[in-house]
């Protein structure tokens, strides 16, 4: 008897010392980081937004000024990648769950038209909220579809060019030569300028084809027709005249040539450019180099000379905010439609403290948009820029921008390696027509 | 160990048992819960190495895999008269130049859209200012620090290979740790240098590599040759040198191990570690013993015994005692019949053993009780054939002086007196001569004793006066034969000494179930104290009638009526003497 319990005790234990582990389970707490507001309460309002020493800056100083207003609103801002906002936005709206996306979206003009048409009932009307005529006219054909108001236009990227006067006294030039100039003049005095002075007209990377977008939009022409899908290509005299005008500049052998943003910063930043034709918010990185204050102005951009359209005023880059129609819209659309929408007191901080140039047409009234900048000396560049925003041409960015332009780049070589130019157009056309739809 | 069983020989059966089963069941479970830990514990480690060095294998190929794609990557940059022409070429016109850009551009982008790996950030340097960023986020300082930097003197001094190598700037890297592959770019006929690769990826990218296979306590590093830890999912880590670890991994290299141990203040860790020839970077897995430990449930286990030991014991101690109980009962019971009597038979109870033990031991005390009855039933036997053999002798001095006085009254005319003596003669013969065992009724004996008596007064005289009280009561009770005789006799020949006249009075009463029979005289008495023996031995006296003796008269009462009856004397020497007679109370049942 006594045996046997020793058995059974001994038995007992060798299992209950084998089956021990089981016990150990692990207890993987998968806790997904859900960046949106499905939990929380309505009066949460998350942004989505790129560059945090600008559209971040001046969204938190939008999110100061509405605390005033209602100081219930919790305005939360994320900043992204202007890609990473881009794939997440296509990844949450194909879903269709709107969990985990934002309140508030910053997007470029040149893509919003390719997100309202491929989500229509994605976007938030702020028809009811904002009135269209209040903003820069050409801001609305891209905010906008159909005639509804979807985007609230936010910064202009009207363009100017920036010269160094003292390399075109050096050259014989004063600043009134170059004022209102077409390309031509410009090639001009590119030339006088590399020969005087054994520098650079200005900067060019062969990837990216932005002075052709300035000089199209200058004449009120895109790469695509005004119902913003078929691509314009083949006729498009505008487009035309600007890839034989890029030719001629490049041949002029006043380029320098440049692979990425950084090589062109550092391009006008050392002194080896003479003129940086782009839009306005490169104003703060002009300004980095202290060393140059006093030797720039700011001139309107040059226009096509072919082309009867053109006008001395265009366009580069610039975005706007849309509202998504996920549970907050209203305490979305209402802190946008109070702040961004129409505040001009606003606007008046964002160009003093971040150098932001709104298009809300109210806005160019206040003083700030008055002062004088010595660092162009003393020229009112942003009542200049002001100004210049409300000349340019408005077109339909429409769809595909980017896509086209990526065959556009080729095309470029081709032609500046001899192709006839309406040749090179053709294959563009074809190749456009052939990927796109 | 004799000393140590010396103290234990006192203790009990129950004791003994029990305090060698405690001894027993603990270290049989102490030895198991040992053993059982034990056994895991190698079990784990083997576990360990097996599953981990198959973890490390899977890094290794991923390691490689990317290597492999890197590798691809250099050969094609290599390969690629374009980004050749753009690195070499200086000062062409803007259109020539532009050209170049554009190729370059176009030509990397197609080299490295064949990396499956995004984020990598490949910088290619020409010489004087040519040079090409896929992306400025890796290298944030200028290109001249990144030319002088020492990862860049390191990859011209080996033109011929790819290597990896650390880097960590304050200001190019923003303090952010990287991994970077470089080659120098080498024409191969003219075995010059016309620029250089490189491709870096950020440390917690590289991390993605061997992240799913670490957790808390199970830890990864990767590790170049001088010990710097290049990578590791433990962050503090990163940028430190090892040489311990260095040295371990060698060690398991070269030994061929499968897998080592680091025990220090600091840590108790196993690892298993793999080379990766490509890189030239050990690959580390050290795995946190507390780990080990924590997964074993060490405490359970002894927890688990513990409870399983006490409850054996406490069955133990039940158990023992209950089956120990009935032999002690038994050792109990045997003591008290030794004490005592021999009809203190046992209950018959408890286990198999105690039972049998129980029943023979009830059967020996049957047996002996049988025996000890058999003797005394032959010892009662042969008394009475002694009684019987003294009664038969009748003492010829007695015929011959009754007859002789019988004669004389006879002669005397007295005819009457002599035909009462004859009378009371043949009576008492009668008597005598009959069975011994035979009982009489009080009056029958109170007749054979006056017919003694009679005899006694016709040959010396009627001095001595006898008088006899008996209760009525008594008349019919039984009383053995021949039973007050002698102590008459002895008062006759003995009481009066010297002496003509007396007195003797017989008393017969009851008293609730006993008869007392009293023989008091008035004669010379006796000193009892001196004498040796209470009662006179009167075998030899040749005025007996028969051979009983009175200590045979005693001896006779015992033997028939036990121990509560028997013969008292009270006697002083002047004061006479009273005899006492108890027997049980018998009256004839007819």
């Amino acid at each position: 008897m006594k045996k046997m319990l020793l058995t059974l005790a001994a038995a007992v234990m060798t299992l209950t010392a084998c089956g021990g582990n089981n016990a150990n389970e692990q207890n993987a707490a998968n806790n997904a980081g859900n960046t949106g507001n499905a939990a929380a309460a309505t009066k949460d309002v998350t942004v989505w937004a790129w560059d945090p020493n600008f559209n971040i800056a001046a969204m938190k100083l939008a999110q100061e000024s509405y605390k005033a207003i209602n100081p219930d609103v919790n305005v939360n801002i994320v900043e992204y990648a202007q890609a990473d906002i881009i794939q997440k936005l296509n990844t949450g709206l194909n879903s269709g769950t709107t969990s985990g996306l934002p309140n508030v979206v910053l997007i470029e003009d040149y893509r919003a038209q390719s997100f309202l048409k491929a989500y229509p009932d994605a976007f938030y009307k702020m028809d009811d909220l904002i009135k269209s005529s209040d903003f820069a006219d050409y801001k609305i054909a891209s905010t906008s579809l159909d005639g509804v108001q979807y985007g609230v236009p936010f910064d202009s990227g009207v363009t100017g060019l920036y010269v160094r006067t003292d390399y075109l006294q050096e050259a014989g030039y004063s600043v009134a030569d170059i004022t209102n100039v077409d390309w031509d003049k410009f090639i001009e005095i590119g030339k006088a300028v590399k020969a005087k002075t054994g520098k650079y007209m200005l900067t060019q990377d062969p990837n990216d084809l932005g002075l052709i977008r300035m000089m199209i939009q200058s004449a009120g022409a895109w790469y695509l027709k005004a119902d913003g899908t078929t691509p314009d290509l083949k006729d498009n005299a505008a487009l035309k005249d600007a890839f034989a005008t890029y030719k001629t500049l490049m041949e002029s052998d006043t380029v320098k040539i440049t692979a990425d943003w950084s090589q062109f910063l550092a391009a006008f930043n050392s002194g080896d450019v003479a003129t940086v034709p782009t839009g306005n918010w490169i104003t703060p990185s002009v300004k980095a180099e202290a060393s140059q204050s006093g030797k720039w102005a700011v001139v309107p951009m040059p226009k096509l000379k072919n082309t009867a359209s053109s006008v001395n005023a265009s366009n580069l880059g610039g975005s706007s905010w849309y509202v998504l129609n996920v549970d907050g819209k209203e305490t979305a659309a209402e802190f946008l439609a109070k702040t961004l929408g129409s505040d001009v007191e606003l606007y008046q901080k964002l160009v003093t403290d971040i150098g932001v140039i709104g298009t809300l047409k109210a806005a160019a009234t206040g003083e700030a948009y008055n002062a004088t900048d010595e660092f162009f000396g003393g020229q009112k560049t942003v009542s200049d820029f002001a100004a210049w925003t409300q000349q340019i041409p408005q077109v339909n960015y429409g769809m595909h921008t980017y896509a086209i332009e990526d065959i556009l780049v080729a095309e470029m070589q081709n032609y500046m390696g001899g192709t006839d130019l309406n040749k090179v157009l053709e294959n563009a056309q074809a190749q456009a027509e052939s990927q796109l739809q | 160990m004799k000393k140590l069983w010396d103290k234990l020989t006192p203790l009990s059966l129950f004791e003994k048992i029990f305090i060698v089963m405690v001894i027993s069941v603990i270290s049989v479970a102490g030895m198991t819960s040992w053993i059982t830990v034990q056994v895991s514990q190698q079990l784990f480690l083997n576990t360990f190495s097996l599953t981990n060095s198959k973890i490390v294998q899977q890094i290794k190929r991923n390691f490689e895999t990317f290597n492999y794609s890197v590798v691809t990557v250099s050969n094609e940059v290599m390969q690629s008269a374009s980004i050749r022409n753009f690195l070499s070429q200086t000062g062409s016109s803007s259109v020539t130049n532009a050209t170049a850009f554009y190729k370059m551009t176009e030509q990397m982008r197609r080299i490295l859209s064949g990396l499956d790996v995004n984020e990598v950030g490949t910088i290619v340097l020409g010489r004087d200012e040519r040079n090409y960023f896929s992306e400025r986020g890796y290298w944030l300082s200028s290109v001249d620090k990144l030319k002088d930097h020492n990862i860049t003197a390191l990859t011209l001094n080996e033109p011929s290979s790819l290597n990896y190598h650390f880097l960590e700037d304050e200001v190019g890297t923003n303090g952010e740790p990287l991994i970077v592959a470089s080659r120098a770019l080498m024409n191969r006929s003219t075995k010059e240098i016309y620029g250089s690769l490189f491709m870096m990826i950020r440390e917690r990218d590289f991390k993605q590599f061997y992240s799913n296979f670490t957790s808390t306590g199970n830890d990864v590093l990767i590790m170049d040759r001088s010990g710097l830890i290049v990578s590791s999912n433990r962050e503090e880590k990163i940028g430190q040198y090892s040489n311990e670890l260095l040295s371990q991994a060698q060690e398991i290299q070269d030994k061929r191990l499968k897998y080592s141990t680091i025990q220090n203040e600091s840590e108790n860790v196993i690892i298993v570690s793999d080379y990766l020839p490509t890189y030239d970077f050990y690959i580390v897995n050290m795995v946190d013993k507390k780990l080990v430990d924590n997964m074993l449930p060490v405490t359970r286990i002894i927890l688990v015994a513990t409870a399983i030991i006490s409850a054996a014991l406490l069955i133990l101690f039940l158990i023992t005692r209950r089956l120990t109980r009935s032999l002690r009962m038994l050792v109990r019971q045997m003591s008290s019949v030794t004490k005592r009597n021999l009809h203190n038979y046992i209950e018959i109870n408890g286990s198999y053993e105690t039972r049998q033990l129980g029943t023979a031991f009830n059967y020996m005390l049957d047996e002996l009780n049988s025996y000890i009855r058999q003797l005394v039933d032959t010892q009662r036997e042969q008394r009475n054939a002694e009684l019987a053999a003294l009664q038969r002798q009748i003492n010829p001095h007695f015929l011959y002086n009754t007859l002789a006085s019988v004669n004389f009254l006879v002669q005397r005319k007295d005819n009457q007196k002599a035909t009462e003596t004859i009378h009371a003669l043949i009576s008492l013969l009668q008597n005598s001569i009959s069975n011994v065992e035979e009982t009489l009724t009080v009056e029958q004996e109170v007749v054979n004793l006056k017919h003694y008596v009679f005899i006694n007064q016709v040959r010396y005289g009627p001095g001595i006066t006898v008088d006899y009280f008996i209760s009525p009561d008594c008349l019919d009770a039984k009383v053995p034969k021949l039973i007050l005789q002698p102590f008459m006799e002895n008062a006759f020949f003995h009481g009066f000494k010297g002496r003509n006249n007396g007195y003797i009075y017989v008393m017969i009463s009851r008293e609730v179930d006993t008869l007392r029979c009293e023989i008091v005289d008035n004669g010379v008495g006796m000193d009892l104290n001196t004498e040796r023996d209470a009662l006179p031995d009167s075998t030899s006296n040749s005025h007996l009638f028969t051979g009983i003796g009175i200590r045979n008269v005693h001896a006779r009462i015992l033997l028939i009526y036990g121990k509560d009856y028997g013969v008292s004397i009270q006697s002083r020497p002047g004061e006479g003497t009273k005899i006492m007679i108890r027997l049980p109370f018998q009256a004839d049942e007819t």
